[in-house]
């Protein structure tokens, strides 16, 4: 077996933090089974990046080329393809992103190998590998595994932690690519949410709410709860879909990160590309009907319960305690 | 122009518990209600809109049982042209590559300028079958698509990248395009609408017609188990009448120093 | 469209008895009067059906039960929604109750699953696995998922075996009456509706169905063709029991109460007197009326899926309108009859800000009182 390649994302010239996540686990599974950390730079101007990479992989294989300036799957399957089919990895890791989500299944499928994606943890033992996946919004979890030579994984934010990565002092070495145009596919431009009136990312408090709010007439509810704490309104992404709030507010993967002291989610389910974008809030509390829900997972405190019965009672025991 | 969309039916699965059933490898899906797949909603619907601008041939496609049929008669409710199931016995538990290679061999030979599924399903949310699909068509795609403008044999998308970003993209037809929800609004389908179309073929192909041997349709990778996820420390419930919990709340803010 | 000849609107003759009824007509440019001459002269539906006041209507049939004429201004506005659901351009939120109502069997989106939990540590017989009964009780779907009214099925449940009666309800397999579902123009949906409740009923082999709500009562009564079965709502079930002494309101409950008549009760079915008698059958009880009462009782706005819909009206809602009435004659309770008005009035007094001087119950959490009944 001859290493673990992870593929580096990066977007106008930032590494991003998936890229270091995967890494730690790239090192974790590398030195258990004796092979190398092969990260894969793929773009133009990267020689600052390859130097920031350097030190936690063995190697790094850096391919510039022009084409490569924005993130294609084009291009970046044809290098992969050459690098997977000369270096035979035991692994390649993408991240479960927009970058991943547009480029490891076609690159599977043309290479014919074995994919799992949106993993939370996997291991390879003896050339197999096996791996962790939520499924059914969190709900269940999959175990599943493959014993080709080669396979592919995208991996969940979130999941690794980098703070456990070591230095392991690599080299970087630069492949040659001559890359057979794409025409079909064009990157033109990236274009930027336009800003809103109130930025969420900087609220101390904030009042979430999802589906079960029910509809845009109930949102005076959560209003008054967020008046009443001195915070602002945010939502989920099916608030956002049905325009019951500007996209501005939606808080996840697809929206705005926060970390706020207070997060409270009403009526919020707590799918994973949501509680991405808020676990690292102070105080989490949630409220929902459902026991089961994911929310409860990350919340510090939960009430399954009535929103429309609790939050009124809450509005008051908050005015009361400050003095109305 | 020839929209072909592909669409599945998933368990609604909110508020319900979800329990594994002896093998293991499958959830009990008795008493759970069904739905066509929430980002396959806004796949249709975009199809339905292009249809009604251009004056495209829609068709709708699943793989599954008799009971699937559903969400193609939602199709031809809206207004596809034709609907087709592939289904065999020999399907058993596909993964999302066996899927993608069922309906590549169908849609290779069916007029397609585009392809348009949604970015994921809501039970297995692998988020494969469409890029897969392109690649063994050998067309390009672009997934998580927020916005889609047809002229002259080229789309232009824009697809949805993290924290309210997105990117523009140029793509030739025929493509393929994962649909990102929220692009639209689906509309309503009536119950009378489904009714018109009760008589209405649905095509159904087995492997056999599409040309398949059973081993050309295995998994790549193997499903072990479904398990409940390590519950882990999780929040702290608060229990007790609406009064008492929104007294305990309270308190719990004026302690975390938040009021 | 054709619905000038199917509502045999060249008869009407622009009294306008209909607008001046119309419980909206202060606060919505719905005008009725208005609409039916445009339906008449419209060549097509576009102009109309583009309106998104059509959604405010209630269909309280004020307006039908005014029209000197006898003609149906609430059935065109149903009919021209129907027109509007088949082509699938309607409002967001109309579309969410019904896909709901299909998934789930209630406009709520609650899980099938839970419908039964509203009976808590109440042991009541689900039909037919449980045998066979009498009486079916048809809960209804706001009562089987809403917190607030859940206590309102279990005090009818004590009630009715405080009284003897041999009764049972569906349990998971009730689904929505449809009341509400026809009149959001999904005629196809509240057929299907129909059918399920109605094999509901044959299984469990009962004489009798009492509804909590006068919409549920309103459907079955008049939309669902039930041969040979008594259809009741609740009071006139009590009404009855306590003229026959099965059961005895004993303690004294010395409070002013207002009734507020639900218009799915009362103008539609003439149901005003049995709420009445069950009051009146509380001894100590103080009973108000409002100067708009009976036929004129003015409506909640909870009919006609507004309890989705949110509606295109400005200014104060009826609700506010109603319980600031209450408070102004000295009432200390609003009692009513049905779950939607009391989820509207309850609002109402909150968002009045009026909750230290006028509570909102239902006739049976009164009754429970005066039953000396845990709730």
């Amino acid at each position: 077996m001859s290493g673990v390649m992870v593929l580096v994302e990066h977007r106008r010239g930032e590494i991003r933090e998936i890229t270091w996540e995967m890494l730690a686990k790239a090192q974790e599974l590398s030195s258990s089974l004796g092979v190398e950390v092969q990260a894969v730079l793929i773009g133009r101007g990267l020689s600052g990046m390859a130097q920031e990479l350097r030190p936690f992989c063995h190697r790094v294989l850096v391919a510039e080329e022009e084409g490569l300036e924005a993130f294609n799957s084009e291009p970046y399957q044809q290098v992969l393809g050459r690098l997977i089919e000369e270096r035979r990895p035991a692994l390649l890791m993408i991240g479960h992103t927009a970058q991943g989500m547009d480029l490891a299944p076609s690159l599977a499928a043309a290479l014919d190998l074995p994919l799992v994606t949106d993993c939370y943890e996997f291991g390879l033992e003896d050339g197999r590998l096996w791996a962790h996946r939520q499924m059914y919004g969190g709900k269940l979890s999959a175990e599943v595994s493959s014993e080709a030579p080669t396979k592919v994984v995208t991996v969940r934010t979130g999941s690794f932690d980098p703070e456990g990565l070591r230095e392991v002092g690599g080299e970087v070495e630069e492949i040659k690519v001559r890359l057979d145009p794409f025409p079909w596919k064009r990157f033109l431009e990236y274009v930027e949410a336009p800003p809103g009136e109130v930025d969420i990312t900087q609220a101390e408090v904030i009042v979430s709410v999802g589906r079960g709010i029910g509809g845009p007439e109930n949102l005076g509810l959560a209003e008054e709860l967020a008046r009443a704490l001195g915070g602002v309104l945010a939502c989920s992404r099916p608030v956002a879909d049905k325009k019951w709030l500007p996209k501005d507010r939606q808080v996840g993967t697809s929206g705005k990160t926060v970390k706020p002291k207070l997060y409270i989610a009403l009526g919020i389910s707590g799918a994973f590309q949501h509680i991405v974008g808020m676990k690292q809030s102070g105080l989490i509390l949630a409220i929902n009907k459902d026991p089961k829900a994911p929310i409860f997972q990350v919340a510090h405190y939960g009430i399954v319960g009535d929103l429309f019965q609790v939050v009124p009672a809450l509005v008051a025991k908050v005015r009361e305690r400050k003095g109305g | 122009m020839d929209v072909v969309v592909c669409l599945k039916r998933v368990p609604e699965v909110a508020e319900v518990d979800l329990q594994v059933d002896p093998t293991g490898k499958r959830v009990k899906t008795e008493g759970l209600p069904f739905v066509l797949n929430d980002w396959d909603s806004y796949a249709l619907e975009e199809a339905v809109r292009i249809k009604e601008r251009m004056g495209a041939k829609v068709t709708a496609v699943t793989v599954g049982g008799e009971e699937d049929e559903e969400v193609l008669r939602r199709a031809l409710a809206l207004g596809a042209d034709q609907a087709i199931r592939i289904s065999d016995p020999r399907l058993q538990a596909p993964d999302a590559f066996a899927i993608a290679r069922v309906l590549a061999q169908l849609i290779k030979d069916l007029p397609h300028d585009l392809i348009l599924v949604g970015v994921q399903a809501a039970d297995d949310g692998y988020a494969q079958v469409g890029p897969t699909l392109a690649e063994l068509l050998g067309i390009p795609h672009a997934t998580l698509v927020t916005s889609l403008e047809l002229e002259g044999g080229k789309a232009r998308v824009r697809r949805e990248l993290e924290a309210g970003l997105e990117e523009v993209l140029e793509v030739e037809l025929p493509a393929l395009f994962s649909i990102q929800s929220g692009i639209n609004e689906p509309r309503y389908v009536s119950i009378l609408g489904i009714r018109r179309v009760a008589k209405k073929e649905i095509k159904i192909l087995g492997l056999e017609a599409l040309g398949l041997e059973p081993e050309g349709v295995r998994p790549k990778v193997l499903l072990e188990r479904l398990f409940s996820p390590p519950v882990g420390e999780g929040a702290e419930i608060i229990t007790g009448g609406v009064e008492e919990v929104a007294e305990r709340v309270a308190e719990i803010f004026e302690r975390g120093g938040v009021i | 469209m054709g619905l000038g000849e199917r509502y045999d609107l060249y008869a009407c003759f622009q009294c306008g008895k209909c607008t001046g009824g119309c419980p909206l007509s202060l606060r919505s440019p719905l005008n009725v009067r208005v609409l039916l001459r445009e339906v008449l002269l419209a060549e097509g539906p576009e102009g109309v059906l583009q309106r998104p006041e059509l959604w405010d209507c209630t269909t309280c049939a004020t307006c039908t039960l005014r029209c000197p004429r006898g003609l149906e201004p609430s059935e065109v506005i149903v009919a021209l929604r129907a027109e509007l659901v088949e082509s699938g351009r309607i409002p967001k939120a109309v579309i969410d109750a019904l896909e709901a109502t299909y998934v789930h069997g209630n406009p709520w989106g609650r899980a099938r699953q839970k419908r039964a939990d509203w009976m808590g540590e109440l042991r009541v017989k689900v039909l037919p696995e449980g045998g066979r009964a009498e009486w079916l009780y048809f809960v209804g779907c706001a009562p089987s998922y809403d917190p607030r009214l859940q206590p309102i099925a279990r005090v009818l449940c004590g009630v009715m075996e405080q009284a003897g009666l041999d009764f049972g309800v569906l349990g998971t397999k009730e689904s929505c009456c449809g009341n509400e579902i026809r009149r959001m123009g999904e005629e196809g949906l509240f057929e299907e509706l129909r059918q399920q409740n109605k094999e509901g009923f044959r299984a469990s082999g009962v004489r009798g169905v009492v509804t909590t709500s006068p919409h549920c009562m309103n459907a079955f009564r008049r939309e669902y063709e039930l041969e040979g079965l008594r259809v009741l709502h609740y009071t006139e079930l009590l009404a009855e029991l306590i003229a026959q002494g099965r059961i005895s309101p004993r303690r004294e409950l010395r409070q002013r109460v207002v009734y507020h008549d639900p218009c799915f009760l009362g103008k539609q079915n003439g149901v005003f007197e049995a709420p009445r008698d069950v009051l009146r059958g509380i001894p100590g009880l103080e009973l108000l009326e409002f100067s708009r009462s009976r036929e004129l009782s003015l409506c909640c706005e909870g009919g006609g899926g507004r309890m989705w819909v949110e509606g295109v009206g400005q200014g104060p809602r009826n609700s506010e309108l109603r319980v600031r009435e209450a408070e102004a004659m000295g009432a200390e309770v609003i009692a009513t009859a049905c779950p939607f008005c009391l989820l509207n009035l309850e609002d109402a007094v909150k968002t009045t800000g009026l909750e230290d001087k006028l509570q909102v119950k239902d006739i049976l959490e009164l009754l429970a009182e005066a039953l000396q009944m845990e709730v």
